[in-house]
C-alpha cells in the first residue's frame, strides 16, 4: 500500500494505482474527458492535470502512478488556469455547436466539464474548418466536428469488444478518427455493438434512433436483463413516457461489464411489429376483440373437452422462469398433455454433460483462457458478447480455433478454422480427442482416419491438438450446431484433456438452460394433437412452426405481437413483451438474474404467468410458479450462482 | 441617483434572446422600475444615446458590415457591454456559414434554389450591407459580460439585468450557466 | 430643391432588420420608397451535409419569435423524407404546441410591437412609444398582455422543456407525451387568455372605428391570398392543402405543399436580400399574393371554433363577398386568429388521444425528399429537403412566411410614403411608413435573418448622388 496526500487528505491505495483513482477513493473529483473507468488510462486530453509537489510541470493524474508520500493538489489557481486553457483549446480545435447538438444540456461530458469550470465563453474562436459527418452507418453517425480525439471509442472498440474497427489516422492536428483503413463507417468491419457511442464523451458518435429523444435527465432508467440470448447481459433501459428511448450496457453487470451487442442495444428499439392489444376470439371465421374472461373461457372449454385426446403445448424459452414453471405445471402435471415442450432447439448437449458429470464453467474462464475452441457456434452473430470476451484477448496470446461445418463468420478471427463436413463434427472431435491422447504429431494414423471421416486433414487436427497441449487453459465453447454424437465426442475431448480444459455452453435462448432443466427440450411435434396452446411471449414464430400448426383444429396463442401465428389462431391472449415483464432468468452459466419492467403494458395486456394462472384457475388445476423447486428436480450442468433478490 | 440606462440591439441572431428577455414576464415591469430602457429593437429610439448608456446588450454574432457598425457604436456608447446568447458569445448556429465561401452561400440562396426564377441574381444594391465572416462579438469589440445559452434562460437574464441595474457584475455559474 | 433620399434605419418593433429608403423628387414628392431587407445568413447552404433529423433543431435558430414553426415544418419535412408519418396523438401534440406559439406570437405582436401605435398613436413621442409606455398608460392591460404571452409560451415549455427553441418534435412524432397534470395546467389559464384576446379584439375594433380614414387610405391594394385550408374551407394553421385565391376572391389553385414548385416561384430584386414569391401562372409581378392573418381569413369561409367564427363573420362583412384589402386590418385578423388558436387549445385538450403515449413512429422508409408546410404566425412556411439514402442533407430550399408578403410590404411602404409624406417631413409620418411594415408583423430573421436598430438618417443628395446635407432623427 502507498500513502499519499491529495488536497490535504491522506489516502492509502495499492501500489500502481493512478493519482486519479486515488483521488476518487478520497472523494475528490478530478475532471477528465479521455479517461473511462472501464478503459486503460490514455492521458490524451490533459483536462485532469494536477500539481505534484517536487515536480516542475503539471501532471496528468490519469496516467501518473502514486508514490509514497506524494503530495498532490487538484485545485490550485495554476491547475484551474491550465484546465480552462486546455478546454478552450479543445473547443477551438473543431466545431462545437452546442445549441442544436443532441447531447447538449446534460449528456455532453465536454460541455458539463466546461460549465463546472464556470466557462462562459471561449477565449480562442475556432478556425471554422468544416469536418465531415459520416452517416453511412445504419445505427450510428460520426460527426467529426464534435470529435475531441479522446480515443475512448477506439479503446472501447479494441479493449472491450476486440473488434479494432476504429482507429486514428495521421498525427497531431491532422488526427482523424477512422474506421478500418479510412472506409465509410457503414462499409467497415463494425459490428454495430454501439459501445463507441456509449463511451463517447461528446456528440461525435450518436445513435440515430435516440437522437433528440430526450436527455438522460429526462428519462427513467431501469436495470434489467437482456433476453436476446442466454448470455444474460445486464442492460440499462432508458424510457420516457413509457417508451424505450435507448438501451445501454450496464457497467456494473457481472456478466458483461457494460458491453452489449447490436441485438441488445439496437434491435429492441427497431421492433416495429404490431402489438396484440386485446384478447381475440375467432367468430364467424374472423378474429374479433373479446374480454379476457371470454377468451380464457373458450380456451378452457376446449382444453377440458380434449383432455387426454391430444393436447400439445409449446412455450418460448425467452419467457421468465416463473411463466415456464406455471406453463409446465398446468399442461404437464395438471392436464397431462401429450406434448409439452419449448422452442428450445435440443438442449441435449447440456443434458448429456450433466449426465456425464462434466460440469460446465462460468464465463470467467473466457477472461483468462489461453486457447478457445468454438464448436458449432457462430459468435459473430449469436451470443456476440462471448465473442467480444474472446476477441479482446486475441492480441495478448490467446489462440482461437473455430470448428463449424456451417459458414461461420467468427472464423475470420481464428488462428485455425476447421470446417468439417456437415454432420461429421463428431468425427472431428473424436480425432481431436485421439490426437490429444496420443500426444504427438500423430503418426499412429488413428486420428488421421477419424479426421478424414470428418473431411479434414490429419495436419489440421494435429495443429489444434498441439495448440491445446501447449496452452495453459483451453476453453471449449459449444452451441446448438452439435448433434448428439458431436456432443458426446466433445465431452470426451474435455474429459481427455483434463483439468486445464473448460467447457462453456451457449445454450441458445435467454432461459434455455431453465427450459432444459424443466425437461422441455424435446422437439415439438403436434401431430395427432388437435388442440394446441402456444405461450409465445414476444418471440417470433418460425416458418417451420407455422407449417406444423397449419390445419390445427384449435390453436390458442399467448403473444405480445401480431404474427402469422396469431393470425391463424382461434384465440389470442395479449401478453407482455420483454421490457414489460418482471421475472427470473438463469443465464448459460447458471447465474440467477431478475428482469425488471422498464415499461408499463397497456390495460388489456397481462403477464404470461398471469395468463397461464388464470387458465389454471378456470380449469381447477393447481398451478405452481416455484421455479427453484422445479430446477432442483434434475441434474444440472451448472451450479446456480446467486439467489434472486 | 439617476436610473442606469440600458440599451440593446440584435445582430446576426434570431431575436430568441430578446424573446427570452420578454419571457421574464411580469418581472419586466420590475426591470422598468430599476432601469431606464433606452434604444432597443422593441422600442422606438433608434440608437443608444450619444451621451452614453450604462449597459449595452448585444444579441447575435457579427456577419456583415452593418453589424460591425452596430457593435462599434454600442461599444463606444456603453460602459458595460453584455454579449447575450450563444451567437453573440461564440457565433452560434449562423457561424455554420463560415464553412462555405460567401459567394457559394449567396449563389445557393439567390440563384440555385429550386423556387427562384430564371432571373435570380445576388442582390448588390449599395443600400445593402456587405457579408463578412460570422464572428462572435468579442472578436470585434471587447466584451465585459458573457451570457451564453440558446437562448439564455429568462431567470438568468433577469438575474443579469438586476445585478447590472444595481451596479454589480453578474457572475454566471451552476444552474445559471448553460450553453444550450 | 435637389432630389433627396430619406432613410429609415432600422425599422423598429418588427422582428429583424430592415431599412426603408424614400426617394423624393425635386418638388419634395415621393418618387418611390423601398423596403430593404438587409441581412442574409444562408441556412439553405450551410445545412447541407447535416443529418435530416437535426433540421428540427437547427432551423428554429432562424427565428426566435416563431421557432416552433420551423421546428414543426422541419419535422414534417423529415417525416416525409424518412417515411415515418407520425401517429395521430403526435400530430395533436404538435398542433397544441403550434397553437401555443400562435397565441404568444400574435399576442406579443398586438400588444408589444404594434400596440404602441394603436394605443398611444402614430404621432406619440418615440421615447415612450413602446411597451413600457403602454404599461404606464394602462398597467392592468399590460400585465394581462404579458400573461397572455406567458400562457402561450408555457404550452411550448410544458411540451418542449423551454419556451424558445424547444426540444420536442422529431421525425415520426414527438419525444414527450402530455401528462394529465400538464393538461390541467394549460386548461387553468385558458379562460383568462380568451378574455384577454377578446379585450384585444375590442381594442382593435374601437380603434378601427375611430381611425376609419387611416384604414381606408393606408396601403389598400388588390393581391392574391394564400394559405392552408381545411377540406371544408375552414381556417387551418397546422396542416392541410394550400389554397390560393385571386384578388376577386375566386379560387385559383388548391394544391398539396409537396407540389409547391409547380405554383410558386421567387423573384430577386437587387435592392433586398429578401426574395419575392409569386404565383407562377400569372408571373411576376402580376402573381403577387399576401399571406398571414389577413390572407388566411380571406381564403377561409369559416372558422371551426365558435367565438372566433362569430368574429370572423364580422370581419367578412367588412367587404362582403370580396377579400379585405386594407393593410391595417391585419391587426384585426391577427387577433381573430389568436382567439381561434386559444379555442383550438381547448378542443385539442379535450381529445381523448391527447394524453396518449403513442407518440412516435419508428418505422422508416427513406424517400429522400420531402416538403414540410405549416402556417406560421406570419404565413405559409415551406421547408423542402433532399437527402441521400443515409438521411444526410443534400439540398435545402426554404420559403419563409414573411417572404410571401415581401412585395406587399414594399407596396405598402411605397403607398404609405406617397400618401402621408407631404410637406415637411415629421417623425410621425416616418413612423406611419414603419407601421405599414409592422402591420405585416414581418419576421425578417426568418426570411433571411436580420436585426434592427439605427437612427433614421435623412440624407439630402444632389442630382449626382452626393450627400449635401444629413438630417438625423433621434
Amino acid at each position: 500500500m502507498v500513502t499519499l496526500t491529495i488536497d490535504g487528505r491522506t489516502v492509502e491505495v495499492p501500489e500502481g494505482t493512478t493519482v486519479l483513482r486515488a483521488a476518487e477513493k478520497a472523494g475528490i473529483k478530478i475532471p477528465t474527458l479521455c479517461d473511462h473507468p472501464h478503459l486503460q488510462p490514455f492521458g490524451g486530453c490533459r483536462v485532469c492535470v494536477v500539481e505534484v509537489e517536487g515536480l516542475r510541470t503539471l501532471q496528468p493524474s490519469c496516467t501518473l502512478p502514486v508514490s509514497q508520500n506524494m503530495v498532490v493538489r487538484t485545485n490550485t489557481p495554476k491547475v484551474l488556469a491550465a484546465r480552462k486553457f486546455v478546454l478552450t483549446l479543445i473547443f477551438s480545435d473543431r466545431n462545437h455547436f452546442c445549441p442544436y447538438c443532441q447531447v447538449s444540456g446534460g449528456d455532453c461530458e465536454l460541455q458539463n466539464t466546461a460549465l463546472d469550470m464556470g466557462m462562459t465563453h471561449w477565449d480562442y474562436q475556432p478556425a471554422w474548418k468544416p469536418y465531415p459527418v459520416d452517416a453511412s452507418h445504419p445505427n450510428l453517425v460520426i460527426d467529426h466536428n464534435r470529435c475531441i480525439l479522446c480515443r475512448r471509442c477506439v479503446r472501447a472498440c479494441g479493449e472491450l469488444v476486440g473488434n479494432y474497427t476504429l482507429g486514428i489516422e495521421e498525427r497531431g492536428a491532422n488526427s482523424m478518427l477512422i474506421a478500418d483503413t479510412g472506409v465509410p463507417f457503414g462499409e467497415s468491419t463494425c459490428i454495430s455493438c454501439g459501445t463507441c457511442s456509449q463511451v463517447c464523451p461528446t456528440g461525435a458518435i450518436i445513435d440515430r434512433r435516440s437522437a433528440y429523444q430526450g436527455l438522460e435527465k429526462k428519462t427513467e432508467s431501469t436495470r434489467t436483463v437482456c433476453v436476446q440470448c442466454s448470455v444474460g447481459c445486464g442492460v440499462e433501459v432508458l424510457t420516457r413516457d413509457n417508451r424505450m428511448v435507448r438501451i445501454l450496457g450496464d457497467w456494473d453487470a457481472t456478466v458483461n461489464g457494460g458491453v452489449i451487442c447490436k441485438l441488445g442495444r439496437f434491435d429492441p428499439l427497431d421492433d416495429t411489429r404490431e402489438r396484440v392489444k386485446t384478447p381475440m376470439v375467432r367468430k364467424d371465421g374472423k378474429l374479433q376483440p373479446a374480454s379476457w374472461d371470454e377468451a380464457l373461457e373458450v380456451i378452457a372449454k376446449t382444453l377440458k373437452a380434449h383432455q387426454g385426446k391430444g393436447i400439445a403445448a409449446l412455450v418460448s424459452p425467452r419467457l421468465p422462469a416463473e411463466a415456464m414453471t406455471a406453463f409446465k405445471s398446468l399442461f404437464k402435471e395438471g392436464l397431462h398433455a401429450e406434448m409439452v415442450t419449448s422452442m428450445n432447439g435440443s438442449g441435449m448437449a447440456s443434458r448429456l454433460a450433466a449426465e456425464a458429470g462434466v460440469h460446465e464453467n462460468t464465463l470467467d474462464v473466457l477472461h483468462c483462457a489461453d486457447c478457445v475452441v468454438t464448436v458449432g457456434l457462430d459468435l459473430y452473430s449469436d451470443h456476440q458478447v462471448l465473442g467480444f470476451f474472446i476477441k479482446r484477448r486475441l492480441n495478448t496470446s490467446t489462440a482461437l480455433v473455430v470448428m463449424d461445418s456451417r459458414e461461420n463468420r467468427f472464423a475470420e478471427y481464428a488462428r485455425i478454422a476447421l470446417k468439417p463436413a456437415a454432420g461429421k463434427e463428431a468425427f472431428a472431435l473424436q480425432a481431436l480427442a485421439a490426437a490429444i491422447r496420443e500426444g504427438h504429431n500423430g503418426t499412429s494414423g488413428k486420428f488421421g482416419e477419424l479426421a478424414s471421416k470428418a473431411g479434414l486433414s490429419e495436419a489440421e487436427i494435429a495443429k489444434v491438438a498441439d495448440l491445446i497441449r501447449k496452452s495453459g487453459t483451453t476453453v471449449f465453447v459449444y452451441g446448438e450446431g452439435l448433434d448428439e454424437n458431436g456432443a458426446k465426442a466433445l465431452l470426451e475431448v474435455v474429459q481427455q484433456a483434463g483439468d486445464n480444459t473448460k467447457l462453456v455452453s451457449a445454450k441458445g435462448a435467454a432461459n434455455s438452460l431453465f427450459a432444459g432443466q424443466l425437461g422441455l427440450s424435446n422437439s415439438f411435434n403436434p401431430k395427432g394433437c388437435p388442440t394446441v396452446f402456444v405461450a409465445l411471449g414476444d418471440d417470433e414464430p418460425s416458418n417451420a412452426l407455422i407449417q406444423q400448426l397449419e390445419g390445427t383444429e384449435f390453436l390458442a396463442v399467448a403473444a405480445s405481437h401480431v404474427s402469422r401465428l396469431t393470425a391463424m389462431a382461434d384465440v389470442v391472449l395479449p401478453v407482455e413483451m420483454w421490457a414489460e415483464q418482471e421475472g427470473t432468468y438463469i443465464n448459460l452459466e447458471g447465474r440467477v438474474q431478475k428482469a425488471h419492467a422498464a415499461l408499463r403494458p397497456t390495460e388489456w395486456v397481462r403477464s404470461s404467468t398471469e395468463a397461464i394462472m388464470a387458465l389454471g384457475k378456470l380449469l381447477d388445476v393447481p398451478v405452481s410458479t416455484d421455479w427453484q423447486k422445479a430446477f432442483q428436480n434434475h441434474p444440472s450442468p451448472v451450479t446456480l450462482i446467486g439467489e434472486p433478490a | 441617483m439617476a436610473k442606469p440606462k440600458i440599451a440593446s440591439d440584435w445582430m446576426a441572431g434570431c431575436a430568441g434572446c430578446h424573446m427570452s428577455l420578454l419571457d421574464i414576464d411580469e418581472r419586466i415591469l420590475q426591470i422598468a422600475e430599476l432601469v431606464d430602457i433606452r434604444a432597443t429593437p422593441i422600442t422606438d429610439l433608434k440608437e443608444p444615446d450619444e451621451s452614453g448608456v450604462d449597459v449595452g446588450i448585444l444579441e447575435g454574432g457579427i456577419n456583415n458590415t452593418a453589424n460591425e457598425e452596430v457593435a462599434h457604436k454600442m461599444r463606444k456608447r456603453c460602459k458595460i457591454l453584455v454579449a447575450l446568447g450563444d451567437c453573440a458569445v461564440f457565433g452560434g448556429v449562423p457561424a455554420m456559414r463560415n464553412f462555405f465561401k460567401l459567394d457559394e452561400v449567396l449563389k445557393r440562396a439567390y440563384i440555385e434554389t429550386e423556387s427562384t426564377d430564371e432571373e435570380g441574381k445576388i442582390p448588390d444594391d449599395p443600400e445593402l450591407a456587405k457579408m463578412t465572416k460570422v464572428r462572435a462579438v468579442h472578436e470585434v469589440v471587447p466584451v465585459d459580460v458573457f451570457v451564453p445559452g440558446c437562448p439564455p434562460d429568462p431567470d438568468v437574464i433577469f438575474y443579469v439585468l438586476s445585478e447590472l441595474a444595481q451596479g454589480r457584475i453578474p457572475e454566471l455559474k451552476d444552474e445559471k450557466l448553460h450553453w444550450h | 430643391m435637389v432630389a433627396q433620399k430619406i432613410t429609415i434605419e432600422p425599422v423598429t418593433r418588427i422582428e429583424g432588420h430592415a431599412k426603408v429608403t424614400i426617394h423624393l423628387d425635386e418638388a419634395g414628392k415621393v418618387r418611390r420608397a423601398y423596403m430593404h431587407v438587409n441581412e442574409f445568413r444562408g441556412f439553405e447552404k450551410f445545412c447541407e451535409g447535416r443529418m435530416v433529423f437535426e433540421m428540427p433543431y437547427i432551423t428554429p435558430r432562424i427565428c426566435g419569435i416563431c421557432p416552433v414553426s420551423h421546428h414543426l415544418a422541419a419535422s414534417k419535412a423529415a417525416d416525409i423524407v424518412l417515411g415515418c408519418p407520425p401517429p395521430r396523438p403526435a400530430s395533436l401534440l404538435r398542433e397544441l404546441m403550434h397553437m401555443g406559439q400562435i397565441v404568444q406570437s400574435h399576442g406579443m405582436h398586438f400588444f408589444e410591437l404594434a400596440g404602441p401605435d394603436l394605443l398611444l398613436g402614430f404621432d406619440a413621442d418615440p421615447a415612450i412609444r413602446n411597451v413600457i409606455g403602454v404599461a404606464q398608460m394602462n398597467t392592468e392591460l399590460a400585465v394581462r398582455a404579458v400573461q397572455l404571452r406567458k400562457w402561450g409560451q408555457s404550452i411550448i415549455a410544458i411540451l418542449g422543456g423551454k419556451r424558445v427553441h424547444p426540444n420536442f418534435s422529431v421525425p415520426g412524432g414527438v419525444n414527450k407525451a402530455l401528462s394529465p397534470a400538464e393538461r390541467d395546467e394549460i386548461l387553468a389559464g385558458l379562460d383568462e387568455s380568451i378574455a384577454t384576446i377578446q379585450t384585444g379584439i375590442q381594442i382593435i375594433r374601437d380603434w378601427a372605428e375611430a381611425n376609419m380614414e387611416d384604414i381606408r387610405k393606408f396601403a389598400v391594394f388588390p393581391t392574391g391570398y394564400l394559405g392552408l385550408i381545411t377540406p371544408e374551407n375552414g381556417l387551418e394553421l397546422y396542416d392541410g392543402e394550400i389554397r390560393l385565391i385571386g384578388q376577386d376572391g375566386v379560387q385559383l389553385e388548391r394544391f398539396s405543399a409537396q407540389h409547391y414548385l409547380d405554383y410558386i416561384a421567387e423573384h430577386v430584386e437587387s435592392w433586398s436580400y429578401l426574395k419575392f414569391p409569386y404565383y407562377k401562372k400569372l408571373g411576376w409581378p402580376n402573381g403577387v399574393y399576401r399571406v398571414g392573418p389577413l390572407g388566411r381569413l380571406n381564403i377561409a369561409e369559416k372558422i371551426d371554433t365558435p367565438l372566433a367564427n362569430q368574429e370572423f363573420k364580422r370581419f367578412k362583412a367588412l367587404n362582403p363577398g370580396k377579400p379585405v384589402e386594407n393593410t391595417l386590418y391585419y391587426h384585426y385578423a391577427r387577433m381573430i386568429e389568436c382567439l381561434f388558436a386559444a379555442e383550438r387549445v381547448r378542443f385539442l385538450l379535450d381529445d381523448p388521444d391527447i394524453l396518449s403515449t403513442d407518440i412516435l413512429n419508428t418505422r422508416k422508409e427513406v424517400k429522400g425528399e420531402g416538403v414540410g408546410v405549416i402556417e406560421a404566425p406570419r404565413g405559409t412556411l415551406l421547408h423542402h429537403y433532399w437527402t441521400d439514402q443515409n438521411g444526410q442533407i443534400k439540398k435545402v430550399n426554404l420559403i419563409v412566411s414573411t417572404g410571401h408578403n415581401n412585395w406587399a410590404m414594399s407596396e405598402a411602404v411605397d403607398q404609405v410614403a406617397k400618401t402621408y409624406i407631404t410637406g415637411p417631413v415629421t417623425e410621425g409620418m416616418l413612423n406611419r411608413v414603419e407601421a405599414a411594415i409592422r402591420a405585416y408583423d414581418p419576421c425578417l430573421s426568418c426570411s433571411t435573418h436580420a436585426i434592427g436598430q439605427m437612427p433614421i438618417v435623412l440624407d439630402v443628395v444632389d442630382a449626382e448622388g452626393n450627400v449635401v446635407q444629413t438630417l438625423r432623427r433621434d
